[in-house]
């Protein structure tokens, strides 16, 4: 019997039973749906993250910092980047400047009346660093007793600060300072909390270290290293490495079980996209099991079907029909079963992930891959669990299928 | 009677035995030997549980024989595999049910074409060849009809096409009138003379002498062996016989 015959009558058989069909299907819809809603999430909640980096990514570059071995991404603040290491990685082609970072403890902002209570951060931020781009209004500070703040900084202190108010910073230890702004800077800039205030790093920072010369320098517990465009950051970053892993100050100041890591924003997201991928196959792997709940629901009404139609299956024998094409017809049916339901459950997922996306404000995201696994595996559930029922009806007996109404 | 020639003839029984055990041995069908010569009209009565249905499923190559053999146009059944049985019951045989057994969800058109589906006839020639077999049972404008939509003896005249329709060697009909008022039935009987004329070889069972007296002759069963053959001399006028 020719496959196309078997769909015409399978098809026939399926329409002609719309209700029973369609709550077969369900059981499939409701798992396909169920992994490509989480796909979808997964893959807009990475994109979202993508966007983020990408967006404040500013300055092609990369950050040195130190890493625990075997922990993952616990940065261990010490310092051990010393002035030579500055140097040496500055002298590197395409490096634009290396400069050093230094988060300051502070405890208290206040402007005014004003008070701001942590969740702000004060960084210590070589001048160098900046570039006009990054400035909002005002411009850069050029002496000690001067700030540029985030615009989140900005509105956290009531929105009323700008270039020329003066603003007090409390420092863990007592000691508290008094900061004319200069300047609003990008959100985003550096690598602290949006609400940041930004000082001089000469004039604040002064952590020395005995270099293994056994002379004295000034040393920090990372560094950002410019390149002057996009393309020679690759190259910088072999560089930087190798020269971490041979001759570097850094190297024999750090601890044996810390790592020097350089990191580029792509291997951020690199990282980060790689967790989420996989948070995403658990999550939606978990989602997969009910398409085990789906197959069962095929298999047990395609049983049912078998046997409500025993009588049909009885006059399809006497007329010709042998067990092969029993087994075709069936086999066809729950396949097709398996499919619509594929389908309908790809549809239905993109449609809530879109919902759920846009509420949440992410991107859409379209998980190609995973549709077409989702209806691979729907295809396999209508065939697997058709084979059970199939084998059933083939083996009808056509004089007892006949006989009895 | 039983020492008829199992030779010729398209369907040839001979000495067939059934027997089924449920405690005491029955024997449906025992030592039967039986002809269908080409273009022959055979009726089987016989009371019930005599061994009519166990007879049709021989010939219709649904059973085999436990002993004895069983030929349709010259093919021993009994030595043929499941699929070649089902591929011989598609071309060579042609059954009409007490039942109609049409499927309930495809069309008169398709209804009829369903054997050929299975013999892997394909293209447009099948619903032409449903045209000229259902207009010939005088439902030329009810192709797209669905049995539901039919009435009983509109259903059966499906079941007749599709009977018809690989032109088959045998035509077996099982008791094709139980189901139907008298008319219908005689309406029934009618197609079947028409058949007979056109030398279609036929098999029927019927438990009704005046259905079955449409035949050449007539078989009487009793307990799984033919008891007698009657010849029919005087076929009942078919033309409003059962009307007047
Ligand atoms: N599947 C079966 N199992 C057991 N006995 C059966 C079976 N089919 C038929 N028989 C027995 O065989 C005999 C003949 O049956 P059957 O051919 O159906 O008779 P009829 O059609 O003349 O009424 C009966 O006694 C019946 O009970
Ligand atoms: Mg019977």
């Amino acid at each position: 019997m020719k496959i196309a015959e078997s769909f015409r009558i399978s098809w026939r058989s399926i329409t002609g039973h719309k209700l029973r069909s369609s709550l077969t299907a369900i059981g499939v819809i409701i798992g396909i749906a169920a992994v490509i809603v989480f796909m979808v999430l997964g893959g807009a909640f990475e994109a979202n993250i993508v966007q983020d980096f990408e967006e404040d990514q500013g300055d092609p570059g990369m950050w040195v910092n130190t890493q625990n071995t075997n922990q993952g991404f616990e940065i261990v603040p010490s310092p051990i980047y010393t002035e030579t290491d500055i140097q040496t990685l500055e002298s590197i082609d395409g490096v634009e400047f290396v400069a050093p970072e230094a988060n300051l403890q502070a405890s208290q902002l206040s402007f005014g009346d004003t008070l701001q209570t942590g969740g702000f951060g004060v960084q210590a931020v070589d001048v160098e660093q900046y570039s006009e781009e990054d400035m909002v209004k005002g411009e850069m500070y050029s002496s000690g007793n001067e700030a540029v703040l985030t615009q989140a900084m900005v509105d956290t202190l009531g929105g009323a600060v700008g270039p020329g108010d003066d603003v007090t910073i409390n420092f863990e230890g007592g000691v508290s300072e008094e900061y004319v702004v200069t300047g609003i800077v990008e959100e985003g800039f550096g690598s602290g909390p949006d609400a940041a205030v930004f000082v001089s790093l000469v004039d604040h920072y002064n952590t020395t270290v005995e270099t293994p010369r056994g002379t004295q320098e000034q040393a920090y517990s990372s560094l950002i290293i410019s390149a002057e465009d996009a393309s020679a950051v690759d190259s910088i970053k072999q560089e930087a490495t190798e020269y971490f892993e041979t001759d570097s100050d850094a190297k024999e100041l750090k601890q044996e079980e810390q790592d020097i890591a350089v990191q580029t924003v792509d291997d951020a997201i690199d990282q980060i996209t790689a967790v989420i991928d996989q948070l995403t196959v658990f999550i939606g792997g978990i989602a997969g099991i009910s398409l085990v709940v789906g197959s069962i629901g095929i298999a047990n009404i395609m049983i049912v079907s078998v046997t409500e139609r025993t009588r049909e299956i009885g006059v399809m024998k006497a007329v010709g029909a042998r067990k092969r094409d029993i087994i075709q017809l069936f086999l066809v049916e729950s396949t097709i079963l398996g499919a619509v339901g594929a389908v309908l459950g790809v549809v239905l997922g993109l449609g809530l992930g879109f919902l759920a996306v846009t509420f949440i404000g992410w991107p859409m995201a379209y998980p190609v891959n995973w549709i077409l696994i989702a209806v691979a595996v729907g295809l396999t559930v209508g065939i697997l669990s058709g084979i059970y029922p199939a084998w059933r009806a083939a083996k009808v007996n056509p004089i007892e299928a006949l006989r009895h109404e | 009677m039983q020492e008829e020639t199992a030779t010729d003839g398209i369907v040839t029984l001979s000495e067939v035995k059934r027997t089924y055990y449920l405690g005491e041995p029955v024997h449906a069908l025992d030592e039967v030997s039986l002809s269908l010569p080409e273009g022959s009209f055979t009726a089987v009565m016989g009371p019930s549980g005599s061994g009519k249905s166990t007879l049709m499923n021989m010939v219709g190559c649904l059973d085999t024989p436990d002993d004895g053999t069983v030929t349709v146009n010259g093919q021993d059944v009994g030595a043929l595999s499941d699929g070649k049985r089902a591929r011989l019951r598609g071309s060579e045989l042609g059954f009409i049910f007490q039942q109609f057994n049409l499927l309930p969800r495809l069309t008169a058109a398709e209804n009829v074409t369903l054997p050929m589906v299975f013999q892997n006839v394909v293209g447009e020639s099948r619903r032409d060849r449903a045209k000229t077999l259902l207009t010939r049972v005088g439902l030329g404008d009810r192709l797209d009809h669905t049995p539901p939509e039919l009435s009983g003896g509109q259903r059966q005249r499906v079941a007749i096409a599709r009977a018809l329709v690989n032109e088959p060697s045998v035509i077996l009909a099982d008791e094709p009138t139980g189901n139907l008022d008298t008319e219908t039935g005689s309406e029934i009987m009618e197609l079947f003379a028409e058949l007979h004329d056109d030398g279609s070889t036929i098999l029927m069972v019927t438990h009704e002498r005046h259905i079955a007296e449409h035949a050449d002759r007539i078989i009487h069963l009793v307990d799984g062996q033919i008891e007698e053959i009657e010849h029919v001399t005087e076929n009942p006028p078919v033309q409003g016989s059962e009307t007047a």
